[in-house]
């Protein structure tokens, strides 16, 4: 044991780890729409993408645009490395769950 | 604005991705008690016709005939088809990929089994008396059905979708050796009655 694990601050903020969250329930390899991923999530266009971008830049997610006649479509996946991040962030929490349940047994 | 939210605990965490998978799994799947229900109200009430038709010992228990019984069948599962379809168009978001390519796939599969089926029961059917025609129809309906539940079961990796097609399967094999009459009753009661309580039961677990 050395110590307490140090959690990835790219995945650790609320509407981040809500976004990889879900985009891991998906199956490896597929990949969902922009508006469909908006929906799941509640949350604005705007906001969506901001945070999307941020995961773009830490290679978490991959951002594919393509078009269905002249239809802009937007698909969003998660990648490889952030499907590992974000288990190995899981793995982070539920140690530092269980290092509180030992030491003080209160998490609050 | 957006960074300023307040740092999760460990366990704030932990619950906000349980209940986004939850979420996510619902909308995505579709609410168990419209899947199943239907399906359940269909089985229960056309093959119950059936079962009213045929009777247990060769004497209609009541005296309906066999098209008014069929129609009673046709029209529940033209309702329960419409129902879920409907409802798959309305909650579809789109997603891409290995998982709508197994999708489709599997859509295409029970279409073509299912005329399979039609062609071989129509040129067999022909050779029957009209009981063991009405059971031959049946009972490779409910084979195709079992068998594509197990399949769709290891494809999406849902166990309890594996254990209704293998209970299917059981209740299939038992009431196309016990006869038509039977087989209208066990299908009624317990795949129908087995649909409705699955729908129940799979939406209690979402929660």
């Amino acid at each position: 044991m050395t110590g307490l694990p140090q959690l990835d601050p790219v995945i650790h903020a609320q509407a981040r780890l809500k976004v990889v969250a879900t985009l891991n329930t998906l199956r490896e390899g597929d990949r969902i729409a922009f508006p469909g991923l908006r929906d799941l999530l509640g949350m604005t266009a705007g906001n969506l993408s901001v945070h999307l971008t941020k995961l773009e830049d830490a290679g978490y997610v991959e951002i594919i645009k393509t078009h269905k006649g002249r239809t802009p479509i937007t698909y969003v996946a998660l990648t490889h490395r952030g499907r590992s991040a974000f288990h190995d962030y899981t793995a982070a929490i539920r140690q530092l769950l269980e290092s509180a349940g030992t030491g003080t047994n209160d998490d609050n | 604005m957006v960074e300023n939210e307040e740092p999760l605990s460990p366990s704030e965490s932990l619950r906000l991705i349980e209940d986004q998978r939850v979420a996510t799994v619902r909308r995505l799947g579709g609410d168990p008690l419209v899947l199943y229900v239907p399906w359940g109200v269909a089985w229960l009430g056309g093959f119950g016709a059936l079962f009213l038709h045929y009777g247990l010992a060769g004497e209609p228990i009541v005296p309906i005939s066999i098209d008014l019984a069929l129609g009673v069948l046709f029209t529940l599962i033209t309702a329960a088809l419409v129902i879920s379809s409907a409802l798959n168009i309305r909650r579809s978001v789109k997603i891409k990929g290995g998982s709508a390519e197994s999708g489709m796939m599997y859509g295409y599969a029970w279409f073509l089994a299912f005329v399979t089926m039609g062609v071989i029961s129509v040129r067999f059917g022909q050779q029957l008396p009209a009981q063991e025609r009405g059971l031959l129809w049946a009972s490779t309906s409910l084979m195709i059905v079992s068998a594509l539940y197990m399949a769709g079961a290891a494809i999406w990796q849902a166990r309890p979708m594996f254990w209704i097609g293998a209970a299917l399967a059981v209740l299939n094999t038992a009431g196309t050796l016990a006869g038509a009459g039977w087989h209208a009753l066990l299908v009624s009661v317990f795949g129908g009655g087995g649909f409705i309580l699955a729908g129940l039961l799979l939406r209690r677990r979402q929660r």
